[in-house]
């Protein structure tokens, strides 16, 4: 058989095209990460979203889309300028970089727990300032999480001068996909990278309690796999992280 | 054209080609400024809002490593990039690279600094490498290929991102490119005045995996010698420099389909360079 040119355009153009329409069709194409946290599967809140689950990338439309939270409620509370649904999450740890307590991804998962009376383990410290509190005081609240969000409620910035000043609240809609150069540990931060931050097998291992995986893997997906608590290992990482760039 | 059975016009290039290429060219100049637009609360209705590495068929091969063994992409690379991978290999497997030489956009660009170069050295273009330097060369993307893939898979992260041309070409705007990347850019298209495709030549790692396809594609350029006037034509208007003339079939490791040595294009006689699968009936003594 002989082709011509002519007939390997539309070839070429058959099964190019032809190929991303069916692994449309089949649901397997995709070009970007999925934005939806897992579910619980059991006990009362079987089916609903996890918010432990939520990922810096997420942005305000993620959690929207998943926890019916509008992203006009997420601004208010994290009191910034933006209600726009395109806003990364991650976007906060910038904003509040330079508070004494770490306001980020974590903060909107405990938002987002106790806006919607969904379980979170709370044995780790999160952080929200005080307009979330507000918002989250509106609602229903069992008297532990009460006791949780009164003990882990930092000052507006703007509200309290004698409060520990964060970055200005400018809203820079960050790429969804841009790496970080920072050496902070993050959901999609592998192994490989904080050993090539400084950070021993060995002392990994040890704050982990069990041996290290192919160092490709994500910490997260690690520690979700094991059922070890990731911002609690996060933590103690970070701070091995941050002892090794001294 | 054809009058009364005869040729009145000639084409010395496959135009389809031209048209093929500029289509992709567009196309994935448009995705990219979409997705910068999306980043700025734009974007142009019914195209897609995809990253340029979630279709760049590469970041399928390079992350096939982390798949086999985590079972996890590499970071930025999607579902997307692993399936155009998939059909890059069909297509190749079918036809060699045509990747290469009818959609790939940044061999697309160094073809149009050709014509410069063409026009300015004349028969002299794509001619000044030495031949033992040249062979010696052709063989260093399979190190930046190796190299690449060994830092992928090391790494977990995009590494050739700093250093890709490609990824440069159609990121210049924005805050992601790299200063390597667009100096690589850059030499390369300087070269391009030289050499043709010296990018494709040289150092891509996608044209070395895409090209070992030649070896055993289904389609093939075959050339029947008993009609050949050996007029070198096809040899000089490879723009891989492969000797089509010396050969019965190309099985050039460098090969990019492009069709551009056969009878629809340069070589005078009807039937003798082809792409086909058949078998060409031998010389006739």
């Amino acid at each position: 058989m002989t082709i011509t040119s002519k007939s390997l355009a539309a070839l070429i153009f058959v099964i190019l095209f032809g190929g991303v329409a069916f692994t449309t069709a089949m649901g397997w194409w995709a070009t970007e990460s999925t934005k939806e946290p897992v579910t619980f599967t059991e006990g009362e809140f079987a089916g609903l979203p996890n918010p432990a689950d939520i990922r810096g990338s997420y942005t305000f439309g993620d959690i929207e889309k998943s926890f019916g939270i509008p992203p006009a409620v997420l601004a208010q509370a994290f009191n910034i300028q933006t209600d726009g649904p395109a806003f990364a999450i991650k976007s906060l740890e910038e904003i509040y970089a330079t508070g004494e307590f770490e306001i980020g991804t974590a903060s909107v998962r405990l938002f987002a727990a106790f806006y919607n009376g969904l379980p979170l383990d709370l044995s780790t410290d999160m952080y929200l300032p005080e307009s979330a509190a507000v918002l989250l005081k509106e609602r229903t609240l069992t008297p532990d999480q009460l006791a949780y969000l009164d003990s882990h409620t930092i000052p507006n910035p703007a509200a309290d001068p004698s409060a520990p000043t964060p970055a200005p609240v400018q809203v820079t809609e960050s790429a969804p996909e841009e790496e970080s150069t920072e050496r902070v540990i993050k959901g999609k931060t592998t192994f490989r990278e904080i050993l090539d931050w400084g950070v021993t097998q060995e002392t990994i291992e040890q704050i982990m309690g069990i041996p290290m995986p192919n160092a490709l893997t994500t910490i997260k997906d690690y520690c979700t796999e094991k059922g070890l608590d990731f911002e609690t290992i996060k933590t103690a990482l970070q701070a091995e992280v941050d002892k090794a760039g001294q | 054209m054809k009058l009364f059975g005869k040729h009145l016009f000639r084409p010395r290039s496959i135009w389809i080609r031209k048209i093929v290429q500029w289509f992709f060219f567009l196309l994935i100049t448009l995705i990219s400024i979409n997705h910068t637009l999306v980043e700025n609360g734009g974007g142009i209705p019914f195209l897609t809002t995809a990253s340029l590495h979630a279709l760049c068929p590469f970041g399928g091969v390079v992350t096939i490593y982390q798949y086999a063994t985590v079972g996890t992409f590499v970071q930025k690379i999607h579902e997307s990039a692993f399936i155009l991978m998939i059909i890059g290999f069909v297509l190749a497997f079918l036809f060699g690279p045509v990747f290469c030489g009818w959609v790939c956009p940044l061999g697309t660009v160094q073809e149009w600094v050709a014509k410069l170069g063409k026009k300015f050295f004349k028969r002299r273009y794509n001619h000044f490498v030495p031949a033992r330097l040249d062979n010696v060369l052709r063989y260093a993307r399979y190190v930046v290929l190796a190299w690449v893939v060994y830092v992928t898979a090391t790494s977990g992260t995009l590494i050739f991102t700093e250093y890709d041309p490609y990824f440069a070409l159609f990121n210049f705007w924005t805050s992601e490119v790299a200063v390597g990347g667009l100096i690589i850019l850059g030499v390369t298209l300087v070269l391009s005045l030289f050499v043709e495709r010296p990018w494709c030549k040289y150092a891509c790692p996608y044209g070395a995996v895409l090209g070992l396809t030649n070896l055993f594609r289904v389609f093939q350029i075959k050339r029947a010698e008993s009609t050949c006037k050996a007029d070198g034509a096809c040899s000089i208007m490879c723009p891989m420099n492969i000797p089509v003339d010396s050969v019965k079939t190309v099985h050039d490791h460098q090969c990019i389909s492009c069709l551009e040595c056969t009878s629809e294009a340069i070589c005078p006689v009807a039937k003798t360079v082809v792409f086909t699968t058949a078998t060409l009936k031998p010389q006739e003594s």
